[in-house]
């Protein structure tokens, strides 16, 4: 018995508990111990950060000639790590009063509890895959789990699952086709024959494997153009379910991105790799396609009404960083892409349980319809503060610290244009979350949410844990960038000369711990300065009056809707939903082939194609 | 360097900015009125302004996250004044790059939307709306300025570009070097300084100076403060960007007062752009030649 | 070993009594058939056992070949004698009032099935052929809306049998036999060559029709949606997999030719395409389960049209897969009858049935560790294998046509699962026998995931000794005469 054999059979027995006791109102509680202790045997593992090593699971099986094996590098335990965490944050954060809710609304608790630590089993099981077949194997357990936990809701959500599952299943396909050539040229699906292959073919048959699985793995990422399912299908999961999913489901595909980029083809010769006919070469199309990955989803989410289609939006911008930041290749980028998995994990997760928590006691997360909840709630605000200004990348949380590395990244490549396109990205993320922030939050507050109080501990505690853990990892970077180094060391990237506070380089460092601590030393001056001033006077969250007028509490006045006018009359007419348009159109051409085929089927004479095709055949034979 | 060195430049290079930041208040203060031929104010007018804010006797405050985003503007500038060197003091430029300092500079805007938010007044929710449309705008020029100047200097740190530019006299700085780059900074710090035509975010006679219109007593001296603190900013980074940075204290400050000079003659020339306009504009002049500026700089 | 003949003789032999049993005693005639199939079973078991893999071949009335008629017995044959009976006797309908009719059809289409499954010459494959077209004519008639469907299956079939005659006296005319050994062992000199093929492609159209392949399969969506869903789960899931063992014998052995290959991965690959996409507009539940078969049997004929024992392993897995699949999946149908929409949160009433319904349509779209997804998995590692571009072109086509899969049955699933809409009119519930019998069929299937090793090695040895037509031609012409009928009885 190895330590993944006990990571897998603790994350085994956690379904068992799910399924046996996850309808229970302790059964919750007990989910989240086996979690914990499912972090605790991979603890166990934590020696793997420190040298490119593998830990192997004894459990392997030889099928139709082929041998499954599942062992763990640095890389799987950092998914790992992240994974685990969330899936323990979720169920903490379900195991007590919003459950209950959840379960008086009729939802299906006990599938949800079932359906996480599936998702949670199915990952490990994949992050552990040894060569190609386990590889695909645990693709598909990944996408079927997260299909449940999709689906499960009822809904609205069952169109969005069902557009996710078949694009899920469009990717794996994918996957399965680049598969099969690649076994098609070495009749194995081990790793090192794979890239022995993949190191011998010639550019235009190296094209054909590549494309079909960084196709197959970015639907996962949800990369353009095969975005649209994404934010639907995690915006409409419940709450903690959400949260699970924006933090790490979709990363399962950087995973394998990185798997087969890096480790099976190398990143050398991805960036050797010329497209025909043209002057750029592969890394640059992966590059591109996540700049693009960064801004529209971006821009997408600046127009949603509803808080968690946005912050699902901006989970598929985010994922374009960590691509961006991964496909330059060195080592300040892919450190930054990788840690930017981590740092998006944490604040998305408060993110969304923040606007849970909002869900929980107001019934709605309608941008139009909160507001001014910020003394209402003041613990959920302070999460999705720390959780928004990581995600807008902006110091002193953790998101500024890997958004850094990629910009780092990009400059020293000379790559403007994307680097453009990063910093737009970011921009639009802080104009839309604060759009968030402000319309839940902050503003006029409604007659209707007077009353209403800050969520229970069992709902804050996660978040403001996550809170912590998005600023101390900001405030020193060096906490996860060892992890990234030992990532790096593992998959033959150059690896990343870090310190505590960031990063130590003659081309301009970062110290997180100085530069923190001077904001912070700011913010006391500031705060010395302001309370030197004269008393102040505190009125009334509904006391307000503008234009003159005094306004009373059941006038609306909050400024929410369209919230960004003058910048909209000017991008407006460039949201074409193109992308929407072309998925349609796929759609209604499949629907017209396939009314012609039962066209086919439905005719009256059936024995004249049986006569046609017979002579048709004759004739080839003749001739 | 040792610790107590360090603490004596962190404490006395945002004094130093607040007070040349004054002076840059009232010399923005006395352009306007010369343009309008008035007199202007006296030399200690902007100090009498903010000790007569901070002592007003009715400071209306909604709610704890009004104050946090008065703290958070002004404490943020403090912080990002560390960053920036001047002549004999580099603060903690070499530990934060330009990077850093530009997203630094972020954190006071957002602190201070943050408490504007918390006023409950729709006007001033639509000035931040207005505000960071604009910082969209103008950022997007502002970075490519900044990846362009850096991969000039081969660094991000402040500190290496600008002796980079000392090494050879007027000849070296990034204005000769650069003036393609140079110049759509200067375009977009205009911007950033939020001055006509720019001032779409204040807009006293269409939304009642947007974030300011609940601000009173001491957080109106805040704003004040951030003002000095915004200008002194602005300058010492275009001048550091493009000017040689200060060989010492007089050319230093000359090239700064210089630098806030050029926008504010021409800011009271122009009236307001609407919002997309201005968008419009920034993402169109500024933006297209840095980006030429570039394409000359990386050949 | 000899009594494996009586797989086809008692069968046939109960079909003429059951009328006559019956008329004297209903219960005894209602019993006399599951017996038999039992006996069935119980006989294909011994000579499993007592052959040990082994082939040999049995000469009815001590004949020798190639002018007797030889019975082949070897893994693959016991395999769907073995599963022919099992099948008639899962799918017997027990329920209902007893119709001896229905019961003596079915005896006949058991029969003539095992003997599909054991017969060594073409010409005995033509009798049982025609026996099960008729058998099976009258179990789709016996459906209430059946009758349109009914004639346009008999005109098709009527014609595919012209077809397959006309292609088998080609053969005969160049090579003067019908045993398949006899024929294996001409065929490198007297098949190979236009006329050959010729005969191949028609035979292929004419058995076609039974194995729906594409486009001789035009009956299959109306059959299904109107006939009794029993009989629907026998031809989707049994017959169908005897006209596609029949190709497979006459391929390996007869016809063993690159354009044969060719007709069959095309006509195979718009079979799978044809029958995805129709069934992804289908509007109900039971013409969608058709097309699907369609499809599913088209995946067949493209795995069989890979060269060698690659081909027959994944061809196999995929026919087996699905007759244990299809079947199941037309049995849960039966009541959900009606439009689709009209299933809305129908698994409220009956949720084990949706359950078995949410099993099949994950192995069906070859979810792993299901064992659908192993079989899809040895077609695509088979057609990987293969070099030129129709091979890739077809791995494509069956990749697309998954997704499409995917989309249309897990649209069904989710509806199956809607709560939202109570205004809809609950449907029926399942009978019992139903879901146990749709129960057996996914624990099956579950078992085979838990077998799964063994499984694929036994099913590996089958396709081993089914793609060796060597050792084929070696049984049956050093076969022993001594045995004859009369001497079993």
């Amino acid at each position: 018995m190895t330590p993944l054999d006990y990571l897998l059979l603790l994350s085994l027995l956690t379904v068992v508990i799910a399924l046996v006791a996850g309808h229970r109102s302790m059964g919750g509680v007990w989910l989240t111990f086996t979690y914990a202790a499912q972090l605790g045997g991979l603890m166990l593992m934590a020696g793997l950060t420190n040298q490119p090593d593998v830990i192997t699971s004894s459990l392997s099986f030889t099928i139709l000639g082929q041998s499954l094996t599942w062992r763990y590098d640095a890389l799987s335990w950092y998914f790992a790590l992240i994974t685990i965490s969330a899936g323990l944050l979720s169920t903490m954060y379900t195991a007590g009063d919003w459950g209950e809710k959840f379960r008086a609304d009729g939802g299906n608790l006990w599938l949800l509890h079932v359906a996480i630590a599936l998702n949670v089993l199915s990952m490990l099981i994949l992050l552990g895959s040894g060569d190609l077949l386990t590889l695909f194997i645990g693709w598909e357990l990944v996408s079927w789990a997260s299909f449940l936990l999709m689906i499960l809701a009822g809904g609205p959500s069952i169109q969005a699952a069902i557009r996710y599952i078949t694009y899920a299943m469009g990717g794996a396909m994918a996957i399965l086709a680049g598969l099969a050539l690649i076994y098609g040229h070495t009749d194995s699906f081990t790793y090192p024959a794979a890239a022995n292959i993949l190191h011998s073919l010639s550019t235009a048959h190296l094209w054909a494997p590549l494309l079909l699985l960084t196709l197959g793995f970015g639907v996962k990422m949800a990369l353009l153009p095969l975005h649209l399912w994404q934010a639907a299908a995690y915006a409409h999961t419940p709450g903690p379910g959400a949260a699970f999913l924006g933090a790490i489901s979709s990363r399962m595909g950087l995973y394998a991105l990185i798997v087969v980029l890096i480790q099976l083809v190398g990143l050398v010769r991805v960036i050797e790799l010329p497209v025909l006919f043209s002057f750029i070469s592969a890394r640059d199309v992966l590059a591109w396609v996540a700049a693009f990955t960064i801004i529209f989803p971006t821009f997408t989410a600046l127009r949603q009404n509803d808080a968690r289609m946005l912050l699902a939006w901006h989970g598929i911008g985010q994922g374009g960083y960590m691509l961006l930041g991964l496909v330059m290749g060195d080592a300040l980028g892919s450190a930054g892409g990788l840690m930017h998995v981590f740092n998006h994990a944490t604040y998305q997760a408060a993110l969304f349980f923040s606007v849970a928590a909002v869900v929980y006691r107001t019934g709605t997360a309608d941008l139009n319809r909160l507001g001014g909840l910020v003394a209402r709630m003041p613990l959920s605000f302070l999460a999705m503060l720390v959780g928004i200004i990581g995600l807008a990348g902006l110091p002193p949380m953790n998101g500024f610290v890997s958004k850094w590395l990629v910009y780092r990244s990009l400059m020293l490549e000379g790559e403007p244009l994307l680097f453009v396109a990063a910093v737009v990205g970011t921009l639009g993320t802080i104009l839309s979350v604060y759009k968030l922030i402000h319309n839940m939050f902050l503003g006029q507050l409604r007659v209707e949410h007077e009353n209403i109080r800050e969520a229970p501990w069992s709902m804050t505690a996660p978040m403001l844990i996550l809170s912590v853990v998005v600023f101390v990892t900001g405030l020193m970077p060096g906490l996860v960038l060892q992890w990234i180094a030992g990532i790096q060391a593992t998959v033959g990237l150059p690896v990343i000369d870090y310190s505590l506070g960031g990063l130590d380089s003659a081309q301009g460092s970062l110290d997180m711990l100085w530069v923190v601590g001077v904001l912070f030393a700011g913010f006391g001056i500031g705060a010395v300065l302001f309370y030197s001033g004269g008393r102040t006077h505190r009125v009334h969250q509904l006391d307000n009056y503008a234009g003159g007028h005094f306004l009373s509490a059941d006038i609306r006045y909050h400024y929410s809707d369209n919230f960004y006018p003058g910048l909209m009359r000017l991008i407006g007419p460039l949201y074409r939903y193109s992308f929407a348009w072309l998925e349609s159109a796929v759609q209604s051409g499949l629907g017209l082939l396939s009314l012609s085929t039962q066209g086919f089927y439905r005719r009256v004479a059936p024995a004249n194609y049986a006569l046609v095709t017979a002579v048709l055949v004759l004739l080839w034979v003749m001739l | 360097m040792d610790a107590l060195h360090i603490l004596i430049e962190l404490t006395l290079m945002p004094l130093v900015a607040f007070v040349v930041g004054l002076f840059m208040v009232l010399m923005m203060r006395r352009i306007a009125a010369r343009i309008q031929r008035r007199v202007g104010p006296p030399l200690l007018q902007p100090l009498y302004d903010i000790l007569k804010l901070y002592g007003k006797q009715t400071q209306i405050s909604h709610g704890i996250l009004h104050d946090i985003g008065i703290i958070m503007a002004v404490g943020g500038y403090i912080a990002a004044e560390t960053m920036l060197p001047v002549p004999g003091m580099n603060g903690i430029a070499d530990k934060a790059g330009l990077i850093t300092l530009a997203y630094v500079l972020m954190v006071p805007s957002l602190g201070l939307a943050l408490g504007v938010g918390q006023c409950a007044n729709p006007n001033g929710s639509i000035g931040i709306s207005r505000a960071l449309t604009a910082m969209l705008a103008y950022d997007i020029p502002f970075v490519i300025v900044i990846f362009g100047v850096a991969w000039q200097a081969g660094s991000n740190n402040l500190v290496d570009i600008i002796a980079l530019q000392q090494v050879d006299g007027i000849a070296s700085w990034g204005i000769v070097q650069t003036p393609l780059l140079a110049f759509a900074g200067l375009f977009a710090l205009h911007a950033i300084l939020g001055k006509h035509p720019f001032e779409i975010y204040i807009a006293p006679a269409e939304i009642a100076t947007g974030p300011m219109v609940e601000m009173g007593g001491k957080y109106l001296g805040g704003l004040f403060v951030m003002q000095c603190f915004q200008l002194y900013t602005a300058g010492v980074i275009y001048t550091s960007l493009f000017l040689g940075g200060g060989e010492n204290w007089l050319t230093f400050l000359v090239k700064s007062f210089a630098v806030v000079a050029v926008p504010i003659c021409i800011a009271y020339l122009f009236p307001r752009f609407r919002t997309e306009d201005v968008v419009r504009l920034v993402w169109k002049w500024p933006v297209m030649l840095g980006l030429i500026g570039i394409a000359f700089v990386m050949n | 070993m000899n009594q494996i003949v009586l797989i086809v003789v008692l069968p046939l032999l109960a079909a003429f009594l059951v009328p006559i049993v019956a008329r004297m005693s209903a219960s005894l005639g209602a019993a006399l058939g599951p017996l038999v199939m039992g006996v069935c079973l119980w006989i294909t078991g011994t000579v499993a056992i007592e052959s040990a893999g082994n082939a040999f071949a049995i000469n009815i009335g001590g004949f020798m070949p190639p002018l007797g008629i030889t019975f082949f017995v070897d893994r693959l044959a016991l395999l769907f004698a073995f599963l022919t009976a099992l099948l008639v006797l899962v799918l017997w309908p027990f329920q209902g009032e007893h119709r001896p009719r229905e019961h003596a059809l079915t005896l006949i289409l058991a029969a003539a099935s095992g003997g599909l499954a054991l017969s060594g010459d073409l010409f005995n494959i033509y009798v049982f052929y025609e026996l099960v077209s008729v058998a099976s004519f009258g179990l789709v008639a016996t459906g209430r809306r059946s009758s349109a469907p009914a004639i346009r299956y008999l005109i098709l079939s009527g014609f595919g049998s012209v077809l397959a005659l006309v292609g088998i006296a080609l053969v005969y005319t160049q090579t003067g036999t019908l045993n398949l050994a006899h024929l294996s062992q001409l065929a490198p000199t007297h098949l190979i060559n236009p006329i050959g093929l010729a005969a191949f492609a028609l035979i292929l159209l004419g058995v076609g029709v039974k194995a729906e392949l594409f486009p001789v399969n035009t009956w299959v969506p109306e059959v299904y949606a109107t006939a009794p869903n029993r009989v629907s789960a026998l031809l989707a899931g049994l017959v169908s997999k005897l006209a596609a063992l029949v190709i497979l014998r006459l391929l390996v052995l007869v016809f063993a030719q690159e354009q044969a290959l060719l007709v069959m991965l095309l006509l195979g690959l718009l079979g799978v395409i044809t029958g995805e996409l129709a069934a992804w507009r289908a509007q109900d539940m039971n013409r969608m389960l058709a097309y699907s078969s369609i499809g599913q049997l088209g995946m067949v004929f493209v795995a069989f049209s890979i060269p060698g024992e690659t081909g027959v392993f994944a061809g196999l897995a995929i026919a087996l897969h699905h007759l244990v699949v299809k079947p199941a999946l037309f049995l849960l149908a039966a009541r959900w009858g009606g439009a689709l929409s009209g299933l809305a949160g129908a698994a409220g009433g009956n949720l084990p049935a949706a359950l078995l319904f949410t099993l099949f349509a994950l192995s069906l779209v070859g979810v792993p560790p299901l064992p659908g997804f192993w079989a899809k998995l040895l077609l695509v590692m088979g057609l990987a294998e293969q070099v030129g571009p129709l091979y890739h072109f077809a791995l494509a086509g069956i990749l697309i046509a998954t997704v499409v899969e995917a989309n249309y049955l897990f649209r069904i699933v989710s509806t199956l699962f809607h709560r939202d809409s109570p205004a809809s009119p609950a449907p029926q519930k399942h009978s019992g026998g139903d879901i146990a019998t749709a129960g057996l069929f996914g624990a099956s299937l579950i078992a085979a995931v838990l077998l799964l090793i063994p499984l694929s090695q036994s099913l590996k040895t089958i396709a081993q000794q089914t793609a060796d037509a060597a050792a084929y031609r070696a049984v049956v012409t050093l076969a022993p005469t001594t045995s004859t009928l009369g001497d079993t009885q």
